[in-house]
């Protein structure tokens, strides 16, 4: 590990947009690594962490932070804003997990428009005490003058549809050992040129790649849901009915989901140049279905349970479509 | 979706040339406005029309403005590409480009001809060529893959098709293996007498054949020897035989004693279970091979025939051996099995006196089980009634179904002619013989076969027409005249209700392809609905299959009579030694190709190739695909979810760039 | 900037009469034979389905179809050989597989099912294929434009186009 140019440590800056901690949890998980990182480094911002406030990153220099890692998806503007400050003030602005990267699971929102969500979370909900029906509103008057926002926003964005990224770091959340890598790399200025959303500390071939599992190349007869079965052990699980998003997921994780006997979810999002994770998921599984004509076709994807919650669990925002209409 | 390698992209400089087709076009589609649009997109050099594109003028014109412009990529826009995509691939190699780095538009088949306003059509046209003006920078020059032949060919079937077949093939010089699965050459044909139209006798004829074939030193004739395996493509096919010992061989003298002592029989598949057959046997005096077989599956291996001659000429404890033979092409002759009625179907089975057409044909042989003397169920006939189509030309719902639930609605072409044919042998040796034909439809449709109906006629044979919805029925007679009571309501005398009392019902049955469910595995040959094996085309490449390299001969395509089956085996042997004096086969280059960076080894593509010509590579972890198995269909393509493999051709980025120009075009419709 | 939502002007410029654009994605044995029957006997349709040739309908990877529906097509026509005749044996039985399930993701994103077809077309019926053209450009119609990448757009609306950093 090396410092910056100057001599002096670098400035890690890290922040959280629409995710669920995950990823901050996961840079802890480098471990012993971290006391390595602290020899070199400086947080010098990390809400989840520390207590900067968003006025003292505006007052940094332009490119004062070395490593900005950004996680989650973006939604509100507030989450925008924030991603154009910290794209001005690093040298290095880097998509942390897979919400940043492809929208992640926040990005499963955009099977609904903003007015459908709303209604759900605000006026019609079980669990609601709402009688005046009171929704968010980006202005409010009040005693104190007047309250702003963030503005929600009716899609859920990547963070390279904001600003440029220099690099994309998938994963749901990434896998430690890959990340420590990456983190290497970086300080010693090993990783490719930056700008153009390079994905690092992952590998570029599908799960499959990594998978110990066996195929038998059968074709698939039925379908059934992961707490249905107890799957065969050393068999691929695809070939079992089990929907594993392995064929169409980017491997570096070492494949431990099937290797446990558990399907790959595909939070890795999709692996090599492939954009729509969920066409190329079908690809593979139409391919393998066991039909000799139209009626058992049709039987067999009937019993696929949401195949567009499944196939774009993690990558709806990077998905041809995006959204529902 | 990365770039192809070569791929021209910004280097690409286009011509285009749009075809007034002498008006079939330019009559609809305004071709100067669609020039004058697709002129002025990014790296169309040249953008014209022509009045026959396809003219040697027109043909000129290309290969000049190449040359002169410097051209590396041309778009045609005029028919459908079925008719001229090769001429202007010549073109192109004329001029010295790769004949791959063109695109032909269809504005003829699918845009003039089917749209009835001009201006539509007009933007119709335009769309289409500017689609092709973006598909054709990512085409990449290719080569057509090149495979040497051996010169060497296999004919599967001993029949009448498959001896043809090798005599011709023979004939042209080339080496032929001819393999008969059972122990005699001759297949149906040799089950056969008096033939039509000429009244030569089937066993005559097959003889001459037969003794050309085992007189001619380039054919090696195998009986029993069962395909078990083929591997490879055309100009290398590896097929391994099985042969099954006969049990005889060449020193066997007294085959008589030996058949007479064997204490097994079974019945005489010969004469259609008419009668009954010895375990070692010979279906008929002059036969080829002319000594005896052993059936192993009725044969107890008791000795008694061996004991009979000393133990000379027969083994009984011989292995089954392997053998393998290497051939260029392999011509299919494996002929056609006689519709077997159902039990039940129009009382076959249930009365004694229900016959089909080909026992009758045995019964009439003089060399047949009864010399020839009409006898059925060892009775002499009085009256006989003859149901057409059974088998054939059947309703779903109205006829009974075979085993799988299927019907067979297809017309078997040859019964009607061989039922006449046989009634009017009848009528000359049996002239009081009261007959009836209860027909569908006569299909007499063979020089020399209308004759045979009219002969009937002349016969005082009495001829019922029924609605195949209101089938003839065949029922005991009550009233004891004769064994059988024919119902049918014959529309010729407007729909009168007939009970004829007969003593025969003969069933004019149909044909059904024999049984080659293997062989199709493997080989992949495309077998129609109705189960006979399927030409490339019928008008222009009837006796090729799909698959290069593998002809059909004979009724395994179809039905049809002699004359046809030996005429079709001559076409296959004719294509088949075309192909082998070539040399070398010359095969379209869209084949498929993985990139070994991005696969995964998940082999999805494995599970998905029809012609199994995708293996794994196990110390690499990748896909391969074996370029000469590859027919180009690009399903594995479609399957792959990694984008690791490429149809040269159809890559991605070509089909794609082809949807986005046709879906950005700004104006509007 | 990402760049794979491709903002193409589809068929809805400005003071003229939308035209459904529909993309036609035909096997080059049977169906784009069979289109070519329906012109050698001179049969009518509308101009509406362009048709994009690929070899074997076994080619056609949801992806393709998927990228014309984002592309901004209204429908999407997907014809191959009848099962039984497809020249590569096979390749037509995966399609048959695949197209369902492609349905079912379309529908579940909020596409009618009518904008999305998939037809066996033999190479002797042109009449079918004139008809089928017919059929589901009327009922594109009836449907309006889908324009995807408008729909995206829209949504879209306010991020990003005058928005500054925090701070600023």
């Amino acid at each position: 590990m090396s410092e910056n140019g100057n001599g002096s440590k670098l400035k890690i800056a890290k922040y959280w947009a629409a995710s669920c901690g995950g990823c901050d949890i996961s840079l802890l998980e480098i471990g012993p690594h971290l006391l390595d990182l602290i020899k070199v480094a400086d947080i010098v911002f990390w809400p989840c962490a520390a207590d900067f406030k968003y006025k003292d990153v505006a007052a940094y220099e332009d490119g004062y932070i070395d490593i900005c890692f950004y996680n989650g998806a973006i939604r509100t503007s507030e989450q925008e804003e924030i991603a154009r400050l910290l794209r001005k003030k690093s040298k290095t602005l880097i998509a942390y997990g897979e919400c940043a990267v492809d929208g992640g699971i926040p990005a499963l929102a955009n099977l609904n428009t903003k007015e459908e969500i709303f209604h759900a979370a605000y006026l019609e909900n079980p669990s609601l005490d709402n009688p005046n029906g009171v929704t968010p509103q980006p202005i409010t008057q009040c005693e104190f003058g007047e309250l702003e926002i963030p503005r929600f926003y009716s899609q859920v964005l990547r963070l390279k549809d904001i600003v440029d990224v220099d690099y994309e770091i998938p994963g749901c959340p990434p896998q430690a050992d890959r990340v420590w890598e990456a983190i290497l790399a970086l300080s010693g200025g090993e990783l490719p040129a930056r700008n153009q959303a390079v994905k690092v500390a992952c590998r570029d071939k599908s799960v499959c790649d990594e998978c110990p599992l066996e195929k038998r190349l059968v074709k698939i007869k039925e379908f059934k849901r992961p707490h249905e079965v107890k799957p065969e052990p050393e068999w691929c699980l695809l070939e079992q009915g089990i929907i594993c998003m392995g064929p169409a997921t980017r491997s570096g994780c070492d494949a431990r989901c099937p290797t446990a006997g558990m399907p790959c979810r595909g939070c890795y999002g999709p692996s090599g140049d492939v954009i729509d994770q969920g066409t190329a998921m079908v690809s593979a599984i139409g391919s393998l279905l066991d039909a000799s004509n139209e009626e058992r076709a049709h039987e067999l994807i009937g019993q696929i349970v949401d195949p567009v919650g499944s196939f774009y669990r993690f990558s709806m925002s990077s998905s041809m479509m995006k959204a529902r209409k | 979706m990365a770039s192809q390698p070569n791929d021209a992209g910004d280097q690409a400089r286009i011509g285009v040339f749009i075809c007034h087709c002498g008006g079939n076009v330019s009559d609809v589609v305004d071709v100067e406005r669609v020039a004058a649009e697709v002129g002025k997109k990014p790296n169309v050099v040249h953008s014209g029309t022509h009045m026959f594109m396809c003219s040697d003028p027109g043909q000129a014109l290309i290969e000049e403005k190449i040359k002169e412009l410097n051209l590396n990529r041309v778009i045609v826009a005029a028919c459908s590409p079925t008719l001229h995509q090769l001429t202007f691939r010549r073109t192109l190699e004329r001029a010295g480009l790769n004949q791959f780095l063109f695109e032909h538009v269809n504005i003829r088949e699918q845009v003039s001809w089917v749209v009835e306003d001009r201006e539509e059509a007009t933007r119709k046209a335009t769309r289409l060529v500017n689609a092709a003006v973006g598909r054709i920078r990512h085409l990449v020059p290719l080569d057509k893959r090149r495979i040497k032949i051996h010169p060497a060919s296999l004919v599967i079937g001993g029949g009448v098709a498959g001896l043809v077949a090798a005599r011709d093939l023979a004939r042209r010089g080339m080496r032929v293996n001819l393999v008969e699965k059972t122990p005699f050459l001759g297949g149906r044909m040799a089950q056969l007498d008096q033939l039509f139209p000429s009244n030569e006798h089937a066993r005559e004829l097959l003889g001459k054949l037969i003794q050309e074939v085992i007189h001619q030193p380039l054919i090696t004739v195998h009986t029993n020897a069962q395909v078990v395996e083929s591997e490879g493509i055309v100009g290398d096919f590896r097929t391994r035989l099985r042969i099954i010992p006969r049990g005889v061989n060449h020193h066997l003298t007294y085959a008589g004693n030996a058949i007479a002592a064997c204490p097994e029989e079974t019945i005489s598949e010969f004469n259609f279970g008419l009668t009954r057959r010895k375990a070692i046997y010979m279906p008929y005096p002059g036969c080829y091979p002319q000594m005896p077989a052993i059936d192993w599956r009725s044969c107890t291996k008791c000795g008694k025939c061996a004991a009979a001659v000393s133990g000379k000429g027969i083994s009984l404890d011989e292995e089954p051996k392997e053998i393998e033979i290497k051939s260029g092409v392999i011509v299919l002759a494996t002929g056609y099995d006689p519709y077997e009625p159902l039990y039940g179907e129009y009382g076959y089975g249930i009365f004694p006196e229900v016959i089909s057409l080909q026992q009758l044909v045995r019964i009439l042989d003089e060399e047949g089980p009864t010399g020839g003397r009409l006898l059925v169920n060892n009775k002499p006939v009085r009256s006989m009634a003859f149901i057409h189509c059974a088998g054939a030309r059947q309703y779903e719902g109205i006829n009974m179904p075979q085993p799988d639930g299927t019907v067979n609605d297809y017309c078997a072409r040859t019964c009607c002619t061989a039922a006449l044919h046989n009634i009017n042998i009848i009528k000359e040796r049996y002239p009081d013989t009261r007959i009836f034909s209860v027909y569908q439809d006569i299909r007499t449709y063979g020089r020399g076969h209308e004759e045979y109906y009219e002969k009937a006629s002349e016969n005082g044979v009495t001829f019922l027409r029924f609605d195949p919805f209101d089938l003839p029925t065949v029922r005991h007679d009550t009233k004891e005249e004769a064994p059988l009571l024919v119902r049918t309501r014959d529309l010729l005398t407007d729909n009168l209700e007939m009970e004829i009392p007969v003593d025969v019902v003969v069933l004019a049955t149909g044909v059904i392809p024999h049984d080659i469910s293997e062989l199709v595995d493997m080989f992949k040959c495309a077998v129609g609905y109705d189960n006979f094996l399927l030409e490339v085309h019928p008008k222009l490449r009837p006796v090729e299959l799909a698959v290069s390299g593998v002809f059909l001969a004979g009724s395994c395509q179809g039905p049809m009579d002699i004359t046809e089956a030996a005429s079709a085996a001559a076409a296959a042997a004719s294509k088949a030694a075309a192909l082998i004096a070539q040399g070398q086969v010359e095969m379209d280059p869209f084949i498929a190709m993985v990139d070994e960076n991005k696969c995964t080894g998940c082999q999805t593509c494995l599970t998905v190739c029809p012609y199994s010509a995708i293996t794994k590579d196990e110390r690499k972890g990748v896909a391969v695909v074996n370029e000469a198995l590859c027919t180009g269909c690009g399903t594995c393509a479609a399957a792959c979810p990694s984008n690791a493999i490429h149809q040269f051709g159809f890559t991605d980025d070509q089909i794609l760039s082809e949807v986005e120009m046709l879906l950005s075009d700004s104006a509007v419709g | 900037m990402a760049d794979n939502v491709v903002t193409h002007p589809t068929s809805t410029a400005p003071g003229s009469q939308w035209q459904p654009r529909i993309i036609g994605f035909l096997c080059y044995w049977c169906s784009y034979t069979g289109a070519d029957a329906a012109g050698t006997a001179r049969m009518k349709y509308p101009p509406n389905v362009d048709i994009v040739r690929v070899m074997c309908s076994g080619r056609i990877d949801p992806e393709l179809i998927m990228s014309a529906f984002s592309r901004g097509a209204d429908g999407v026509l997907v014809c191959g050989c009848h099962i039984g005749d497809c020249h590569y044996i096979s390749g037509n039985h995966k399609t048959m597989a695949r197209m369902p399930l492609v349905k079912r993701i379309l529908t579940d994103l909020g596409i009618e099912p009518q904008r999305f077809r998939h037809e066996w077309v033999s190479a002797a019926e042109g009449e079918k294929f004139s008809k089928l053209v017919a059929e589901i450009t009327e009922q594109v119609r009836k449907l309006g434009p889908l324009n995807w990448p408008k729909l995206m757009r829209e949504r879209g609306v306010g991020h990003g186009m005058d928005l500054k950093a925090w701070g600023e």
